[in-house]
């Protein structure tokens, strides 16, 4: 297993350097003024000029350019924002905001999404599994952010069981609705891909087997049908941390969430390319180590890699 | 096989129905099925796929799959009726009364938990022991069931056993709990023929020993007969014959009973009936084949030189490197080793290996598909791997075709039955689009296939005629040479006959030679003049056909020989 | 063996079913009463069966009509402002009423169909080809080109889809602001298009790599064919079906995601009529609660669409895979 866990490790880094690399490109390869790029009409300041310049290097050779500013990337030099503030006390300040708004939505996602997938999957073709085919389309049809005004106006503002915005507090009790969108799509998902494994496993032969020894259905039901879907589950939450990062920047701005998320909408919005750049750099980095994490996790649960 | 003792049935199952949902229809499967075992007992269902053996089997212990049911008939079980018993009441049942050992030993284990895991949930399931005792009572299981260093093993996962191995693991499963009567369901197909026998000679000691009734499923009758006291004969979901085993072996009387007898390859009655016949086949092969020879020797433009042997293999060697999981730690596997033989115009040469044996890596050097590491291949004196032009290569593509196993996979599923056997012609830009239809309503004429067929596509097709398609497709180009890779593995035993019987006449009208790979040594007897015996990679004995199976000169050759279920029982005849 | 024979115990003597009631059937008995049938036939008769697809389909085709021609649903301009009609309900000829600028919210609806529709299709188009061309390269041929495009595949895969496209488009707006309707779209569509091929090269090479090494492959090797030849009228073909399945409901996702790139800011500008515009230009709509209408009608008709294609993939995906029908 050591070694399979070696390998993912080091598929990861030209992984890693090539998505930096990509993110830089696309800003600073295209023809034209970087300065431009990154901030379009905005007026720039001699500051944030010389700051910018700086930071990216942009006299210098383009790979020395690339790697100087990952290098200041890997150890948290982000450079300034167009207030001038350091993005590295932004990213301290938000980040863990987003953070517990992720971990939340990934709870929420995963426990209901499996729960309902699992219960789908054995009762396939009756009213709830039905349903529940029905639900998670829709929910995919429908784009996350119309989700997050819905809620807003159902819960916030007809109902008043939630805050509308959240702002500084940033406790589980506020975030809980932020978290419920954030995890909608991601559910619907999980929901869909639990309910296919449970189906394919029940028909398999060696679940068969097991009902042959004489076990009881509810036996058979955890230790033989779930525990085996659970696996092609485990390693969609592996890509699914995108999604939430993404979802996270749509979410944070429609509830003014004070975490990374909502610094990079608002950095969009005010068209302020290089914390835009910093942020997505950002959340890249974390989400190829937590795929990573992910893809381990997955060899130890899998015997057939962990004891090969 | 003890004598049973007359008291009532351990099971008797009473004229069955089972049929299978599909939409709104129900479609039947089993019709009016009856049997008896009785205690200690061994009886086998034989029969063909779609006869409904396996049905019966699993719907004794309601193990039908979501869309079957039971439409009918009673299953008797130590004289209660089970057929609509409430669920709680099959639970009891099964494990601690009534066994399972299934067929596929890769896909019955769960590959997430220990084998002993695996085990012991059937002893904690069925209140025999827990805990530390049944871990004890699991390791105890394993050795039972003839699975060396069982405590070791038990701590293993699914992965890390043979195929072998595994079915051991699943007998020790089925009988943890010491029922009443074991089904096993073709416990044993999935493996090579000399493993197979060393588990069922296992499986019957043991059932004998432990006063077990066993009701065998299997397709095989001569491993039926050497198994069993009482046979049941299935087809299309009834039972057309039933008696003691001995005695239907020696007397069919159904007309179907009758063909499986006179088909079934390892049975006796072949022995001496299909020699004679393949006596005849060689003789007139040989005749043509000689003529051929010399049109291709006389003409130039002909590929090859027109001589005796048309394919000469020397020294034929494959390794291939197997990556390791970590970096620097690849493995060379000598697949093939230093392999010779020769083949003769109009005769068959039968390669006949387990698995693991090389045989069919032989196979694809000779047809040119890979690449040998060192050797060579002559075709009719030619060394192939030294042609360089385009143009001879596609000359030696003419004289030598393939016949692969997997009838389901040979065919592209996109390709109308016209389009699969037209497309050597059009690769080789051979003949008009008239000429072409011609040759091919030809061809299916040659392999008894209507010509309506032509408009059809392969998933419309039984095995059986998909795979006379691919011999169809074989011989478009007229080739000399047919490479036949398990080309008969995969089919019931009936159309196996037939298949057999079409590659005979073809080959004695046509003059074919034939490379035969099998694991199954007793069909070389009906198709092969000379076998090579090939293990691990290596040729162990390499004779005539009537030596091999008359005089085998090495203990593998024997072991192989002993090993063919049904092998050993006389015959009327 | 028993050797010696004993009489059979009672109900297992001898017995031999009426042969009239147990005939032998011909094996390899041909059906040919009806028209022959390939693969790819007996998969649309099932889809034909299934009633979500007619659902899906009426769904796609209503959508289809409206972007080819918006004057049969509306004859006002989308584009025309009456400032003073802000934010009014419905009233007759409007029956949606206005939004915010004092746009007519109906023809914006229609015409919005458009752009949405548009991207969603000719990125889908973009990534399909990409997707099968590097896929079944890099499946088929192996060795330094497959590691190749795994690796460059796995770069743009690491990016998260809207992650990519916001840093893309946010630099491409930046670059070119006078890059008008067609332009725009032209830039969603390569940004999209940019980070959403890697999943399809991954299903095409997934596919590849079990379809290459089957035994048709090897008969047309052995026939003579070259390796191209086999790529070409073999592998492709036999590899197709989960890419289409993933090209269809993909169709839908791209369109979702259009809008909310439009949400953020950063998908098409807003002279251009898009759902992805209206809904972001309603925000303050829902905050008030008043006039929700005006956010409903645009996401209604997003939905509506994506929810068509995703339905239609879903249908598509059990005709093709008849062991996984979820009736």
């Amino acid at each position: 297993m050591w070694w399979y866990i070696g390998r993912r490790a080091l598929q990861a880094i030209p992984v890693v350097l090539g998505a930096t690399l990509l993110i830089y490109a696309m800003v600073f390869l295209l023809p034209g003024d970087p300065i431009k790029a990154l901030f379009g009409e905005k007026p720039v300041n001699e500051t944030i000029r010389a700051s910018i310049e700086a930071q990216y290097h942009l006299d210098d050779p383009f790979i020395w350019q690339w790697l100087q500013y990952l290098g200041g990337a890997v150890t948290g030099d982000f450079g300034l924002t167009y207030s001038q503030r350091p993005v590295s006390d932004v990213i301290g300040q938000a980040f863990p905001v987003t953070l517990k708004l992720s971990i939340m939505a990934l709870i929420i996602e995963s426990v209901l999404g499996i729960a309902a997938g699992f219960y789908a999957g054995l009762r396939k073709g009756k009213l709830f599994d039905s349903t529940m085919l029905v639900v998670s389309l829709v929910v995919i049809a429908i784009p996350i952010f119309v989700f997050g005004f819905l809620m807003q106006l159902i819960f916030g503002v007809k109902l008043g069981w939630a805050p509308i915005t959240v702002g500084g507090d940033a406790s589980i009790q506020n975030l809980l609705l932020p978290a419920i969108v954030l995890a909608l799509v991601s559910f619907a998902y999980i929901l869909r891909l639990t309910r296919t494994s449970v189906t394919d496993n029940l028909s398999a032969d060696h679940v068969r087997t097991a009902r042959a020894k004489g076990l009881s259905d509810r036996s058979v039901n955890s230790r033989h049908v779930l525990r085996n879907s659970m696996i092609p589950v485990v390693t969609y939450l592996g890509a699914d941390l995108g999604t939430l990062m993404t979802g996270a920047i749509v979410t944070e701005g429609i509830f003014n969430v004070p975490g990374l998320g909502n610094e990079a909408f608002r950095a969009i919005n005010r068209n302020e390319g290089s914390t835009v750049v910093s942020i997505v750099t950002l959340m890249v980095l974390v989400y190829v180590v937590m795929s990573l994490l992910i893809d381990l996790l997955y060899a130890w649960l899998d015997p057939r890699i962990r004891y090969a | 096989m003890t004598t049973p003792v007359h008291e009532i049935p351990v099971l008797e199952i009473k004229d069955l129905q089972v049929a299978f949902r599909a939409g709104k229809k129900l479609i039947p499967a089993v019709r009016g099925a009856s049997l008896m075992v009785y205690p200690g007992q061994t009886v086998a269902i034989v029969g063909e796929s779609g006869s409904g053996k396996s049905t019966t089997a699993h719907a004794v212990i309601d193990l039908l799959p979501g869309t079957g049911v039971i439409t009918g008939g009673q299953i008797l079980f130590e004289g209660r009726d089970i057929a609509g018993a409430k669920k709680s009441d099959i639970l009891a049942l099964r494990g601690s009364s009534i066994g399972l050992v299934p067929q596929d030993p890769m896909t019955n284990l769960n590959p997430l938990w220990r084998v002993g895991t695996q085990i012991k949930e059937a002893l904690v399931a069925n209140d025999i022991a827990t805990g530390k005792d049944a871990d004890r009572r699991v390791v105890e299981l394993l050795e039972e069931a003839g699975l060396p260093d069982a405590e070791s093993r038990a701590r293993q996962f699914p992965h890390e056993f043979s195929g072998g191995m595994r079915q051991r693991a699943l007998i020790a499963m089925g009988l943890a709990a010491r029922p009443k009567l074991l089904i096993a369901d073709e416990p044993t197909s999935a493996l090579d023929v000399t493993v197979q026998k060393q588990i069922l000679d296992h499986l019957d000691s043991l059932t004998d020993e432990l006063g077990v009734a066993v009701l065998l499923i299997t397709h095989d009758l001569g491993l039926a007969a050497e198994r069993a006291d009482h046979l049941v004969v299935m087809y299309k979901g009834q039972v057309v014959e039933s008696g003691p085993a001995r005695e239907i072996l020696q007397d069919p009387r159904h007309p179907y009973t009758k063909r499986l007898v006179s088909s079934a390859p390892s049975l006796a009655s072949q022995r001496l009936s299909s020699e004679r016949a393949r006596i005849q086949i060689k003789e007139q092969a040989v005749q043509t084949a000689a003529e051929i020879a010399e049109e291709v020797a006389t003409h130039d433009d002909e590929f090859g030189e027109g001589q005796q042997t048309v394919v000469e293999a020397k020294g034929l060697t494959k390794d291939f490197v197997l990556r390791g999981g970590r970096p620097g730690s690849s493995t060379a596997f000598r697949a093939v080793d230093d392999v010779s033989f020769k083949l003769a115009r109009g005769t068959t040469t039968a390669i006949v290996g387990e698995s693991g044996s090389g045989k069919s890596t032989v196979a694809r050097m000779v047809l040119g598909l890979l690449d040998a590491t060192s050797g060579t291949v002559e075709f009719d004196g030619v060394d192939i791997m030294t042609l360089s032009s385009k143009k001879q290569q596609l000359a030696l593509r003419r004289q030598m075709q393939p016949v692969f196993q997997n009838p389901y996979a040979s065919l592209d599923p996109l390709y109308s039955i016209y389009r699969s056997i037209e497309e050597p012609l059009r690769t080789h830009h051979i003949g008009t689009d008239k000429e072409r239809e011609t040759r091919i309503r030809d061809l299916l004429d040659k392999v008894s296939l209507p010509a309506a067929v032509m408009r059809r596509f392969p998933n419309e097709l039984s095995g059986g005629q998909r795979q006379r398609v691919a011999i169809a497709r074989a011989l478009a180009l007229e080739p000399e040479v047919v490479i036949l890779d398990e080309a008969v593995s995969a089919l019931d035993v009936l159309v196996q006959a037939q298949i057999l019987n079409l590659l005979n006449d073809l080959q004695a009208e046509l003059g074919l030679s034939y490379l035969f790979i099998t694991h199954d040594l007793a069909v070389v007897r009906q198709i092969a003049d000379n076998v090579l015996v090939m293990q691990n990679g290596k040729v162990v004995e390499t004779s005539t056909v009537s030596t091999v199976f008359d005089s085998p000169r090495e203990e593998y050759t024997r072991r192989l020989l002993d090993a063919i279920p049904g092998g050993s029982i006389p015959l009327a005849t | 063996m028993p050797e010696s024979y004993k009489l059979p115990p009672p109900g297992q003597e001898r017995f031999l079913a009426p042969i009239d009631e147990t005939p032998l059937e011909e094996t390899g008995t041909l059906d040919t009463s009806s028209p022959p049938e390939s693969q790819w036939k007996e998969a649309w008769k099932d889809l034909r069966r299934n009633w979500l697809f007619w659902v899906s389909a009426a769904m796609i085709l209503l959508v289809l009509v409206v972007v080819i021609a918006p004057g049969l649903f509306t004859d006002l301009d989308p584009n025309r402002a009456d400032l003073s009609k802000s934010l009014d309900p419905s009233s007759s000829g409007h029956i949606a009423g206005y939004d915010k600028q004092g746009y007519d919210v109906f023809a914006r609806m229609i015409y919005g169909a458009r752009a949405s529709v548009l991207v969603g299709l000719l990125t889908t188009i973009l990534v399909v080809v990409l997707g099968i061309a590097t896929g079944a390269v890099a499946g088929f041929y192996g060795g330094w080109l497959d590691s190749l495009i795994s690796r460059v595949a796995d770069v743009f895969f690491a990016i998260p889809l809207l992650l990519g496209a916001l840093v893309m488009l946010s630099v491409i707006n930046n670059r070119f602001p006078d890059r008008g309707e067609f332009g725009a779209i032209i830039a969603v569509v390569t940004a999209l298009g940019l980070f959403g091929w890697p999943q399809i090269t991954r299903i095409a090479r997934g596919q590849v790599l079990q379809v290459k090494n089957m035994e048709f492959i090897d008969a047309a090797r052995a026939i003579g064919a070259t390796k191209r030849s086999n790529l070409l009228r073999h592998v492709i073909p036999n590899s197709l079906p989960p890419v289409i399945v993933t090209a269809t409901v993909s169709l839908g996702i791209y369109i979702v995601a259009e809008a909310t790139l439009s949400f953020l800011g950063i998908g098409l500008p807003f002279g251009v009529v898009s759902w992805g515009n209206d809904i972001s230009a309603a925000q303050n709509q829902i905050r008030s609660g008043q006039r929700i209408g005006v956010l409903f009608w645009p996401a209604g008709a997003l939905a509506f669409t994506a929810l068509g294609f995703i339905l239609l993939g879903d249908a598509v995906s059990d005709a093709l895979n008849p062991k996984r029908r979820s009736e």
